[in-house]
């Protein structure tokens, strides 16, 4: 088992450097998966057959929408700053922004029989991750966990 | 892998091929044939995803905007293909159900 590495990432934060954001996550995954190497190198698309790379790319890029158009509101002068924890099967992301801090625990949960068009991303991070945590700033920090499932569950803290 | 779309149409069934990535950035691209396809009427739309790598929730709420905006003239939307991540995702906001045939 390869010893914890830490990834660094400060960006502008827009929606033209999101790719840029989801894809260093995707890569990270596969590092925390401790796969080789991607299933086709020549691929230009995403290759996310791993439920644990589905989650984390899926709940990093809602979270990656709400800082964009949310906390920022779409300003130019934006930055981001990413720090990715690749443990032995888990990922930590955290994730560090200076736009305007919100409410988490006021965040309700979307009526999904209603089929609705907005307020979702939070549910999908929630829903996919083992850990969704939000501490209001400056600078505001998100904290995203996945654990894989074939690794061994944290020591009890009980 | 940016976003990649095609329609055809064949007797009264019109589909929708959408390849790569909807999300926020790509959503907006396809608006554009998701209205013609509303205003043309059509009475059955089948949304071809077995190309689609990546989808977020802008790219979820561009295709429940073209089934509820059909269903008001009765028109029929189903989703195929979906695999890997936007099946996850569909699973998880129950959107299978809507979508299936």
């Amino acid at each position: 088992m390869s010893a914890a590495s830490v990834i660094r990432l400060t960006s502008p934060c827009s929606l033209r450097h999101r790719a840029l954001a989801v894809r260093l996550v995707a890569e990270a995954c596969r590092l925390a998966r401790d796969e080789q190497a991607p299933r086709d190198e020549r691929s230009a698309g995403y290759d996310l057959h791993d439920p644990f790379d589905t989650a984390l790319v899926s709940a990093f890029g809602e979270i990656y929408n709400n800082i964009v158009l949310h906390a920022y509101g779409r300003r130019e002068d934006a930055t981001i700053e990413i720090v990715i924890d690749v443990g032995p099967g888990s990922l930590t992301l955290e994730i560090r922004d200076t736009g305007i801090a919100f409410d988490l625990g006021a965040v309700p949960e979307p009526d999904l029989d209603a089929l609705p068009e907005g307020g979702m991303g939070l549910h999908i991070a929630r829903a996919m991750l083992d850990e969704v945590a939000y501490e209001p700033g400056p600078p505001n920090l998100w904290r995203l966990t996945k654990r894989h499932e074939s690794a061994s569950p944290p020591p009890s803290t009980r | 892998m940016p976003i990649d779309f095609s329609r055809t149409d064949q007797d009264d069934v019109s589909t929708l091929r959408i390849a790569g990535t909807l999300d926020v950035n790509t959503a907006p691209q396809l608006a554009p044939v998701i209205d013609k396809l509303v205003d043309d009427r059509r009475s059955r739309v089948v949304v071809d995803l077995s190309g689609l790598d990546l989808i977020d929730s802008s790219g979820v709420a561009a295709l429940v905007a073209l089934y509820k905006r059909s269903r008001v003239h009765g028109g029929q939307v189903t989703v195929t293909g979906a695999r890997d991540q936007p099946l996850a995702i569909f699973k998880l906001l129950r959107m299978d159900r809507v979508f299936s045939a």
